[in-house]
Parts: structure tokens; C-alpha cells; sequence
């Protein structure tokens, strides 16, 4: 495919991660896809802004919430419907599901359930990169509930400590689950990571995929001139309950309007011309990829001790 | 293999664990470009209890790295720098510290590979110093294997021998895909041990025949396997009694044929390890026995470990805490002979620290 500027290919990118995921809402009442889904329905500007100037080669560490970088970052449709379903023919040949997809051949370096706990593992990925020189960006990819484990912050300081080439990208939601950020923190996010002695970035425009995408391509390349690790804070808006399909605005927790604030500004929702010149491809890519998760075989007895030391 | 740590062709000359294991340090990172060492005070001038004394002026500060203390983050800096081409060397100058490692350990370097479908492999060696004697205390003393070894993707050892460690650590770093938990105890450090035993035949993440012997098994860990061969001579020197004694050496991994074989033969099994004896080494040695045929012994099994309490620091209690070479032979001797009342002389020691220990504390 291709496209007039920027704007559109990742707006092309964007729309494939909500389509996706919209396709997995759909399906997620048959039982045919038995994993926790933490979708990302809202954030994925973040996606496709962080991972577009990166090469196929930098690694990227994600989270349980890791659908859209897995598709951004370059993973094949096929491979995650696969492994959504639990099917051989998955990334993780059905033994990861939602929570832990992976694709190594373009640099998504697997994903955890545990929060926090992928970014001191891509700080040691840096650390290769910088004594093996290869030249890559390390990529770390955490929300706003992971800046309070404590492994964090170790990870922070032997990143500064050391000058190591990684990009911390936090996506703040506001929530951990269900608590609000104002319940949990007694720091500010950006000023925090600031005292390591590392150059900060907000972005209150999580949005914006292109503005995104500026932010990051320049920190990526102070970061590949050896300039040292750098932090940008993406301010985003989950529109989803934290695990499940289901949308819970009704049930007290928070309130309508950010929602609606967010969706005022979301691109997806307010260009229909793009929308519908995008759609059918789309539509054809994500229907092949369900098609062949439905027609893969299962993991035979053979995988159940296959690869464990 | 590099010559930094062919084991010596004189079996006279003995070599103490603490060089053994400092030839192995030095010799993965001459052999290897992709290692590096990651721990806490490795590049100072005690060097992890002399085993990477000097090698941060040798290699540089590159490969011999001082880290935080930030025992979860290193640990996954390392599956991370492993995942990415490196082969880190991590140590904990006590196991104890690798407690606020176990997110990384646990949930992660033990399963990246598998939770991963094979796509990943995560290869790394972790140094863990057991503490005993001279009051290390409750938070100094833990042996920990049975926690690492309880979970599925691990590899856990205990040499004991310098033998052991200078066949077993250039191994895993050249041939070994995934991450080796390393058990060291202390008070092996200033042993010098001869190089003579038996050594394996293929793997050496395996269980090793120490003695052979018809009348007793014991299986043993780390310093309770210089027990039980001490325990074994003396039984035959006294008593006529033969023990066969087996070093478990790869906890995770054990050769239950080689445990198997030797039980049927003695009819008689002692597990003595470091460590506590519920949910344990002891406890699975038991239950591998007694899953495959409980009518190959002629005795119950009998099991001996630390008393189950965290290690207290007085040292008339720490006498008590850990078993003996006195306790073991009394072990033996009564399930050999069948009576409680054995007649066999006890040997004298009356603590294994005092024997082995050579070092005046703090460390």
C-alpha cells in the first residue's frame, strides 16, 4: 500500500490495530479465543508514533497491553489471531497467548504479565547493544502503574549510571486497573525519571500519532548517536475496561467526559474518508489471519515439555 | 575448551575452591568475549571471596561490572544483556540477597524460553554463596536450592568439589542454553580437594558416584557430601560398614537412575543436605525412590538437614542446627545394623565448622 504523507500510513497503521482489536471483541464471546485480553482500544497512536522510527532491529519490550506494539513493531496478523487462539501456528506456538506475545524476527522481544518486570530486560539488551556495538535502540515500553515497582527505578539509574542506548516510553492512562494515578503517586512521573539525569519528553497529544512519532524519532536518534538513555511520558486514554472487551464507564469508577474529550480528538474516529478507503484492506487482512487461526492445528502432546531449560 | 581451566593432569596437586573457581571466572572471560561479570563489589579488592580477584584490571571495568544494590533489576539486566549476545556471570555473596531476585528468576529467566514457544533462550550462570558458622544469622545461611529447583526451567547445582566446579562451569558457559543456578558454600572455599574422584561421563549437570559401597546409599549436597565420605570412612574403618556415597551435585536435574541402582543394591537410603528437609532435596530423593519401587528398601529412609528454624546466630544453638558428621554415622550405623543401640564407635567432630572453617569472620 501506499500513502500521500505521514499522516495517512499511520493512520493506515492505527486503524489495524483498532480493527484487530474490534475483531477480537467480536469473536471473544464464542470461547474461541481463551486468554485475558488487555486491549489497547485508544492508545494505539502511541503504538505506531513509537515504533515507525524504529529499525526492524532495535528490540522493543512490552507489556501484557502489547497487541498494538506486537502489530506495530511489524508481528504478521497471522501469527497473533494464532496465538490468541492458542493454535501451533502462533508466535509463541500457542504456549503464550495475549499476555505474552513475541516476535523476535522484527525485534518485539516478548511481552510480560508481571508489571514492570520487561524494562531492567531491555536496559540488559542495551547494555549488549552498547558493549557489542550494534548500533540498535532499546525500547521499553511501560504504563504509569509500572513507574512504582521498584525494579523500575534500579532500571532508571544503572540506564543513566551506564549511558546505555534505550528509550523509556511510558504510556500514562491514569489508572492501574481501576485506581486512579492520584491515588497512587507521591511524584511526578517525567520530574521523577528527570533526576536519574535523563532528558524528559511529555506528550499530552497521545492522540497524535505524529506528533508521537516526531518525539520519539528524535530521541531515537540522540539515542543511536550515544547520547545516552531518554524518557518520554505519552498521556493516552484507555477506552476499555483493563482486561476483558467490555467498555465500564457505568460502573463508578471514573467519568464519561475525558472520554468523550479523547474521542473528540481521536483521528480514527473523526476522518471517515480515511476510514473508508483503508477499511476493506484491512478488513481482508484481519478476516485471512482469523481464518487461518480457525484452520491451524492445535500444539500437539509432543510441546507440553518442549523447550522448557 | 581454554587452557585457562584444563584441570590438572597431576592428581597429586590439589586445588582449593576458591582457585577453582577463579580459574573458571578468569577462563570465561578470556575464552569468551560474550561474558561479563555483574555483581555486587566483583571488582574490589576481596573479589568475591578471591574468585574474581584482579580481573577487573585484567579485563576491564566493561566485563567485571560492580552493580547497584538492586538485586531484581541486575538480575533482569542480565536476561536482557542474554537475550541480546551476552553471556552474564551474576554472583549473590550470599543466596540470601537472590530472595529480591525472584520476580526475575521465577517469572522470567526461567521462563522466557518456554512461555516464549523456544523463541528465546535466556543462557546466564548465577553465583550464590551459602553462609555458615561464625553467627551468620538467620539472613546469611539460607540454602536455597529446593526454592530454584521447584520451578520448571531452572538449573540448580551445588559443587562440591573444586572438581566440580572446574568441569561444570566452562561447560555450562560453552554448551549450556539456559540459566544455571550455582550453589557455592563457604565454607568450601579454602578446601583443598585432590581431583581424584570419579567424574562424569557425559553431561556434568548430572549426579556423581563418589563410593562405592554395599551396605548404605548416601545421597548428599554440597558440604554434607565431604560428610558423607568422611562418615564412609570412617564406618569402614570402625565398623566393616560400606556406604556408597552419591553427590547429588545438579539438584534440579538429578540422575535418578544412578540413585535407583544404588538403592536396589544397599537396600538402605540416607539423604543429607544442607538445607531444611520438608518440601526438599530430601523429600524428592524420597520421592523418587518411593514412586518408582518403595520395595527395594529394606529400611525406612532416613533424611537429615537443618533444623527447621531460621538459623540462629548463638553458637550452641548453631551446633545443633546443622547436622554431623557424628549424626550421620549414627544415622548409618543404626539403619545398617538395625538397632538403636549400634555399638559402632562415633567419630569425635562435633562440628563440621570447626573442621572446614579456616576464615575468622566477618564474611
Amino acid at each position: 500500500m501506499t500513502f500521500a504523507n505521514p499522516h495517512e500510513q499511520l493512520f493506515y497503521e492505527a486503524l489495524r490495530i483498532r480493527r484487530a482489536e474490534e475483531r477480537i471483541i467480536e469473536i471473544y464471546p464464542t470461547d474461541r479465543i481463551q486468554s485475558p485480553v488487555h486491549l489497547s482500544i485508544g492508545q494505539e497512536a502511541i503504538a505506531v508514533g513509537v515504533c515507525h522510527p524504529l529499525r526492524i532491529e532495535d528490540p522493543l519490550f512490552g507489556s501484557y497491553r502489547s497487541h498494538a506494539f506486537f502489530l506495530a513493531k511489524g508481528g504478521s496478523m497471522r501469527s497473533m489471531f494464532a496465538e490468541l487462539y492458542g493454535k501451533a501456528t502462533g508466535g509463541s506456538g500457542g504456549k503464550a497467548g495475549s499476555m505474552h506475545l513475541t516476535a523476535p524476527e522484527v525485534g518485539f522481544m516478548g511481552s510480560s504479565a508481571v508489571v514492570a518486570s520487561t524494562i531492567p530486560n531491555a536496559v540488559g539488551a542495551a547494555l549488549a547493544a552498547q558493549r557489542r556495538e550494534t548500533g540498535q535502540v532499546v525500547v521499553t515500553v511501560f504504563g504509569d502503574g509500572a513507574t512504582e515497582e521498584g525494579v523500575y527505578h534500579e532500571s532508571l539509574n544503572f540506564a543513566a549510571l551506564h549511558q546505555l542506548p534505550v528509550l523509556f516510553l511510558c504510556e500514562n492512562n491514569g489508572l492501574a486497573v481501576h485506581s486512579k494515578l492520584s491515588d497512587r503517586q507521591a511524584y511526578g512521573i517525567c520530574e521523577h525519571a528527570a533526576t536519574y539525569g535523563i532528558t524528559t519528553q511529555r506528550c499530552r497529544e497521545g492522540w497524535d500519532f505524529v506528533r508521537v512519532n516526531d518525539l520519539v524519532g528524535q530521541a531515537v536518534e540522540a539515542i543511536r548517536r550515544g547520547d545516552g538513555p531518554r524518557f518520554i511520558e505519552c498521556r493516552t486514554y484507555r477506552y476499555q475496561e483493563h482486561v476483558g472487551i467490555g467498555c465500564d464507564h457505568d460502573v463508578g469508577y471514573r467519568p464519561r467526559g475525558p472520554l468523550e474529550a479523547w474521542q473528540a480528538n481521536d483521528p480514527l474516529l473523526n476522518e471517515p474518508a480515511l476510514v473508508e478507503a483503508f477499511d476493506p484492506a484491512i478488513r481482508d487482512e484481519i478476516d485471512d489471519a482469523v481464518q487461518f487461526a480457525e484452520s491451524s492445528p492445535w500444539p500437539g502432546p509432543e510441546q507440553l515439555l518442549a523447550d522448557v531449560a | 575448551m581454554g587452557v585457562a581451566y584444563k584441570i590438572e593432569e597431576d592428581q597429586a596437586q590439589t586445588t582449593t575452591y576458591r582457585e577453582a573457581l577463579f580459574r573458571c571466572m578468569r577462563g570465561a572471560l578470556a575464552d569468551h568475549p560474550e561474558t561479563f561479570i555483574l555483581g555486587q563489589g566483583v571488582d574490589d579488592h576481596k573479589g568475591t571471596f578471591g574468585s574474581t580477584v584482579g580481573l577487573a584490571e585484567e579485563f576491564g571495568a566493561g566485563r567485571v561490572m560492580d552493580s547497584p544494590l538492586a538485586e531484581e533489576s541486575m538480575t533482569g539486566i542480565g536476561i536482557g544483556a542474554a537475550l541480546n549476545g551476552l553471556y552474564p556471570i551474576q554472583t549473590h555473596i550470599r543466596a540470601d540477597f537472590a530472595l529480591l531476585a525472584m520476580n526475575q528468576i521465577v517469572n522470567m529467566a526461567a521462563k522466557y524460553k518456554y512461555m516464549f514457544g523456544g523463541r528465546f533462550e535466556v543462557p546466564m550462570l548465577i553465583r550464590m554463596v551459602i553462609g555458615r558458622s561464625w553467627g551468620q544469622g538467620a539472613q546469611h545461611s539460607q540454602s536455597l536450592q529446593s526454592l530454584f529447583a521447584h520451578v520448571p526451567g531452572l538449573t540448580v547445582i551445588m559443587p562440591a568439589t573444586s572438581d566440580s566446579i572446574l568441569e561444570t562451569y566452562p561447560w555450562i558457559i560453552e554448551n549450556h542454553r539456559g540459566p544455571v543456578i550455582s550453589l557455592e558454600h563457604r565454607l568450601l572455599y579454602d578446601i583443598a580437594f585432590r581431583g581424584d574422584d570419579a567424574r562424569p561421563e557425559n553431561s556434568p549437570l548430572s549426579s556423581r558416584l563418589l563410593r562405592r559401597g554395599k551396605d548404605v546409599t548416601i545421597v548428599a549436597t554440597s558440604i554434607m557430601v565431604l560428610e558423607a565420605k568422611r562418615a564412609a570412612e570412617h564406618l569402614a574403618e570402625t565398623a566393616g560398614i560400606e556406604a556408597e556415597v552419591i553427590d547429588l551435585h545438579c539438584v534440579s536435574h538429578p540422575d535418578r537412575q544412578m540413585i535407583l541402582d544404588s538403592v536396589a543394591r544397599t537396600g538402605r537410603l540416607i539423604v543429607a543436605d544442607t538445607s531444611w528437609q520438608a518440601y526438599g532435596v530430601a523429600a524428592e530423593i524420597s520421592r523418587i525412590v518411593c514412586e518408582h519401587d518403595p520395595s527395594i528398601l529394606r529400611a525406612p529412609i532416613a533424611t537429615l538437614g537443618m533444623a527447621p528454624a531460621p538459623c540462629p546466630t548463638a553458637k550452641t544453638l548453631e551446633d545443633l542446627y546443622y547436622p554431623t558428621l557424628r549424626s550421620l554415622a549414627d544415622t548409618a550405623a543404626r539403619m545398617v545394623v538395625g538397632e538403636e543401640d549400634h555399638g559402632v564407635t562415633l567419630p569425635e567432630e562435633a562440628s563440621m565448622a570447626d573442621v572446614y572453617k579456616r576464615f575468622k569472620g566477618p564474611f
